[in-house]
């Protein structure tokens, strides 16, 4: 066939087709809208740190370390010829307010400290109240306090706070910080003092974990290499002690890109969900389309048409539909970053917005017409069953399908789903296992569906009564479609209810499930002199399960003899094993026993045979990459020490003991400076007064209270819940837009079949009932079979991923179920609004 | 001495359909020949097989047994696709229910086949054959907003638009009223005339049988007279 004359079919195969069209383009739609849009949200997101990377490390580069840095680096960075260069110091400690009304000591609060030279930021603006207060320019007993910090503690300008033991006075409030992610977890609001103020505590004196920062500003015209070479040079010399990370400002917030590109992954994994269910629906009107179109195939066979030619034919007719579809997809997926910036401007600029990310668009374009073609494919192959012989004999035998083309329909199915998930998780392995899932629970809902339809074949339905009969009878009806709308529904309320059983179970463990002995707060940074006395104090406070464990940190420096610099270099490369655990600050501790929350999983605990041992957290072996007989070395303040894996061990993370991921034999590390780490239980409404007391007496000593760190926990999970939640929804709508279409493509037989049973007498009442009975049916089905997948699902995430006693909540079954069927029979009838309206008279043209 | 070859050779065709547990025989033994031009009638009851054979004459079907020659070339051996193509250039069909496409309007019903051999100056042609239907004016309706005859007569323009050498008709005035069938008749012998097409035609109606130079009987699946032989194979 020539393509003009295929163009010309194919406008003529388009008409009268519009019902067909629009849900096959709502189904897609839907579908590529979930997926362009999640990528695209996570985009405008890393746009707009992008655009502010330099704003989000105030300064075009920055070098950090937990030690003070050294002289020689200050003289080096200095001979590099910077425009400018100003320093900051962090730490977590405590600071309190005055004391109000009839206290004796006031209120205090968890806060970050930061005090900062001259210049700072370099970019953006530090926005306070009143205008134009500066870090270096503040006096020596003067802070610049966080203003939700000033709220909760009530505090005016001019209010005297504490913090190491010293008295500041408040000189305003900080709205705003440009290196602070706005969306971050962090320990406490932040404080701000100069370098002189910082000076006039002895915090720094103390084992605080303090970070020590030189901000470099560089001339506008420095390029991406220049700023490499700026990195290399200030990187510390091979071999050497000096421990520091040197970050240019497009590395900036590293953390955040990792939780970003999880985001994007899970999320993305969601939205393709709902794009599947699109290819569902696809696939569902284009059998009911050919279904239609079976007499016009024999037709157009009988004339001289290859079955090719028509396959080809209608594939260019798919591919068409879904190219438009697809876009309208696209433009949804474009269009969400705009309307997230106007209801949460605070995590999306419409500047970022605005930037159309084309890879995106192109990437849900691709996805788009991939899923329709491959899930058309298959419905398709049906024209080769169309004998042309039905232009005489409406009784004609079906003709066979070739079976290489089953088959590598089937295959080619099956491959692109896994290639969808590969690409949409950047990762084959997650696309593995996400594809093996899917066809797992695509498994259980068409069995779940082929149940149903047996057992509504198979059921004496005498004595159901009329509407029930019909509406079990309709389920088994030939080519309705009762299999495919079951899946899709199923798969929709799946996710929602998988989801809403974990949310629920964590939100609880988060909020009140710690066991009755766990610790309510950590103090952090005790020092050995100090322990006696917090002892008391704690006492004092009636105080339960106190417990304290020395801490030591270290740095790893070699595995095995190789270099943890060089493993974290090959890391770099392999995706899938993150660096960081080499070359991240480790905190050890020794005891003689296994600790009561540990079990023993591999090798024996340490024996005095002279060569220090070392008991490795199993997981935690795993990401090191180290198993029993691996040697570790650590460098303990410039003394390497070695040690040698005698042990992994499972942790009961769950318990909130203090637990630790390197236990080493006691005795090993005899003379090195140590801290202690200490928890207890205290009732929570003595805590603020405990942690009042202890800003008074303990300055150095950091409080960590577990109550309102789990609350923050729990935030950030709603907030990840509600994009999963979003999308749940959205592969629900695609779910009923598939009963909604089937509905529709089946609506020339329905509108008979109305006419018939309105001719025999039923009142249209009756027809109502006799369709919501149907869709009733069919939702109860995908809802049960979807919501048990969801409680197989969740129990296998709780019980074996996070090992959390499973404890469901059952009473969830029935509310989904009927959920679901109330939803179906609405979205039904609401479909059959036209069918319903079918006259009687319309029998005698059947 | 060179003997022409028969146009349509059907030799000891046979055919059966499943039904449920047992086969059931249609077509049993068929043998005759059909000469380029002829116009030959298929009658008999009901049931007798004159549709299925018809399906299997023109390639719409395969036998169970024997085979069908089209100009020397075996049907059944040819491919679905060997068979399309057959069918696209040689063959034209006219049937009961008209078979014309619903979403195609007349004119371009009868562009369909013209547009497959790949016509030059298809679209001046399809005007031609709506004149010489009578339906000049209703090139652009569909169908439905036809009536039975009017459709039949597009499905006639449609069978002789690309000059088949082969036209099989089944029942095509089956559906029309007399006057109309009648009409519709006499459209179809006089575009067959002016063709020379060879014309197999299916029908009950003995009145329309009588018009064809042979009648072919079928009863039972056998064909039990043929008019062009002087014995009657009972």
């Amino acid at each position: 066939m020539n393509p003009r004359f295929t163009l010309r079919l194919l406008a003529r195969e388009s008409r009268g087709a519009r019902g067909r069209m629009l849900f096959f383009v709502a189904c897609l739609a839907l579908g590529v809208g979930a997926v362009t849009g999640v990528s695209a949200l996570v985009s405008a997101v890393r746009t707009g740190l992008a655009s502010e990377s330099r704003q989000l490390l105030a300064a075009d580069l920055k070098v950090d370390s937990r030690a003070p840095l050294p002289e020689e680096l200050d003289e080096l960075i200095a001979s590099l010829e910077p425009l400018a260069v100003a320093g900051t110091v962090e730490l977590a400690t405590m600071l309190a307010a005055p004391p109000k009304g009839d206290q004796t000591t006031g209120s205090s609060r968890l806060v970050e400290l930061k005090a900062a030279g001259a210049g700072y930021p370099f970019y953006g603006e530090l926005e306070t109240k009143p205008a134009g207060l500066r870090p270096d320019q503040l006096a020596a007993d003067e802070v610049l306090a966080a203003s939700e910090l000033c709220a909760a503690l009530d505090l005016q300008t001019g209010d005297e706070l504490q913090i190491g033991g010293q008295g500041y006075r408040l000189a305003g409030q900080l709205l705003f910080e440009p290196d602070r992610l706005k969306f971050g977890l962090s320990l406490g609001p932040r404080v701000f003092l100069s370098t002189e103020g910082l000076a006039r505590t002895n915090l720094l004196d103390f084992g605080s974990r303090v970070t020590y920062a030189r901000l470099i500003k560089l001339p506008e015209w420095t390029t991406e290499r220049g700023l490499e070479q700026w990195q290399k040079a200030l990187q510390p010399r091979e071999g050497g002690n000096a421990r520091r990370k040197v970050q240019t400002h497009r590395q900036a917030q590293p953390n955040v890109e990792r939780s970003l590109r999880n985001v994007e992954r899970y999320l993305g994994l969601v939205a393709l969900l709902s794009l599947l269910l699109g290819g569902v629906g696809v696939a569902q009107v284009v059998r009911v389309w050919i279904e239609e179109r079976t007499q016009a195939v024999a037709v157009q066979r009988s004339l001289g048409l290859r079955p090719g030619e028509i396959l080809q034919l209608y594939l260019i007719h798919v591919l068409l539909l879904a190219g438009f579809a697809s876009l309208l997809g696209c433009l949804f997926g474009w269009l969400l970053p705009l309307v997230a910036a106007r209801i949460a401007p605070e995590f999306i600029s419409t500047e970022a917005a605005l930037a159309a990310p084309w890879p995106i668009l192109v990437r849900g374009l691709g996805l788009g017409l991939s899923i329709a073609m491959l899930f058309a494919l298959g419905p398709l192959t049906a024209i080769y069953k169309v004998s042309p012989v039905l232009v005489l004999r409406s009784e004609a035998a079906p003709l066979e399908i070739p079976r290489w083309m089953r088959w590598l329909t089937a295959l080619l199915l099956l491959l692109g789903i896994f290639a969808s998930a590969w690409v949409q998780a950047d990762s084959a392995k997650v696309g593995a296992v996400f594809s093996a899932g899917l066809l797992l629970l695509v498994l259980l809902l068409v069995l779940g569906a082929r149940l149903a339809i047996w057992i509504a074949t198979h059921l004496p339905r005498q004595s159901l009564g009329l509407y029930l009969r019909n509406g079990l009878s309709c389920l088994a009806r030939p080519g309705a479609g009762t299999t495919a709308t079951i899946v899709a529904l199923g798969l929709g309320v799946h996710v929602i209810a998988a989801l809403l059983l974990v949310e629920t179970r964590l939100s609880r463990e988060l909020r009140d499930g710690l066991p009755s002995d766990a610790p309510s707060l950590f103090l952090i940074d005790v020092q050995p002199d100090q322990w006696d006395g917090l002892q008391d104090l704690l006492a004092r406070y009636e105080a339960q399960h106190t417990s304290s464990t020395p801490v030591i940190m270290a740095r790893l420096a070699q595995i095995d003899g190789r270099p943890v610099r060089e493993l974290a270099e090959e890391r770099k490369e392999d995706k899938g094993r993150a660096s960081w655990v080499l070359t991240r600050e480790q905190r050890l501790t020794w005891s003689r026993d296994l600790p009561a929350t540990n079990k023993l999983t591999q090798g024996a605990w340490f024996k005095d045979d002279g060569i220090p041992e070392v008991s490795l957290e199993q997981r935690f072996a795993k990401d090191l990459g180290a198993s029993i007989g691996t040697r570790l070395t650590f460098d303990l303040q410039g003394v390497p020490v070695e040690f040698v894996v005698s042990s992994l061990r499972e942790v009961d993370w769950v318990s909130f003991s203090i637990n630790f991921f390197l236990v080493v034999e006691p005795g090993s590390l005899e003379g090195a400076p140590f801290s202690y780490l200490a928890s207890a239980r205290v009732a929570p409404s003595k805590e603020q007064a405990l942690q009042d007391d202890l800003v008074a007496g303990f300055r150095n000593v950091t409080l960590l209270r577990l109550g309102p760190m789990l609350e923050k926990i729990a935030g950030v999970l709603e907030r990840i819940a509600t994009g999963v939640r979003v999308l749940g929804w959205i592969a629900v709508g695609a779910g009923l837009a598939i009963l909604a279409g089937a509905i529709s493509a089946g609506g020339l037989r329905r509108r008979r079949e109305v006419a018939l049973q309105k001719t025999l007498g039923m009142t249209r009442a009756g027809v109502v009932m006799l369709l919501a009975v149907e869709y009733a049916m069919i939702g109860l089905v995908a809802g049960l079979c979807g919501t048990l997948a969801a409680y197989a699902l969740a129990w296998g995430f709780l019980e074996q991923q996070l090992k959390l006693a499973h404890e469901l909540n059952w009473w969830l079954l029935p509310i989904f179920v009927l959920g679901s069927a109330l939803l179906a029979t609405t979205c039904g009838l609401l479909s059959s609004l036209r069918t319903l309206a079918t006259r009687p008279a319309a029998s005698l043209r059947a | 001495m060179q003997t022409a070859v028969p146009q349509i050779q059907c030799q000891a065709v046979s055919h059966s359909l499943r039904s449920g547990q047992q086969d059931l025989q249609i077509l049993d033994q068929i043998d005759f020949e059909i000469e380029r031009g002829e116009f030959v009638a298929v009658v008999g009851p009901s049931g007798s097989g004159k549709s299925t054979l018809l399906g299997i004459l023109a390639g719409l079907e395969r036998p169970k047994q024997g085979s069908v020659r089209f100009d020397g070339m075996a049907l059944e051996q040819a491919s679905e696709d060997q068979l399309a193509l057959w069918r696209r250039k040689h063959v034209g069909f006219v049937f009961q229910n008209f078979q014309l496409l619903g979403n195609l309007s007349a004119r371009e019903n009868i562009l369909l086949p013209l547009e497959l051999i790949g016509m030059q100056n298809a679209g001046q042609r399809a005007d031609e054959l709506l004149a010489d239907v009578g339906l000049a004016q209703r090139g652009h309706h569909y169908p439905s907003q036809l009536s039975g005859g009017e459709q039949q007569r597009v499905a006639l323009a449609r069978a002789f638009g690309h000059g088949p050498e082969v036209l099989f008709a089944d029942e095509p005035t089956g559906n029309l009223d007399l006057e109309t069938g009648a009409q519709a008749l006499d459209l179809l012998l006089r575009l067959r005339e002016a063709q020379g097409t060879t014309l197999v035609l299916v029908t009950h109606d003995a009145s329309l049988a009588e018009k064809a130079g042979r009648r072919l009987r079928l009863v039972g699946g056998r064909l039990v007279h043929d008019s062009s032989k002087q014995d009657t194979n009972a």
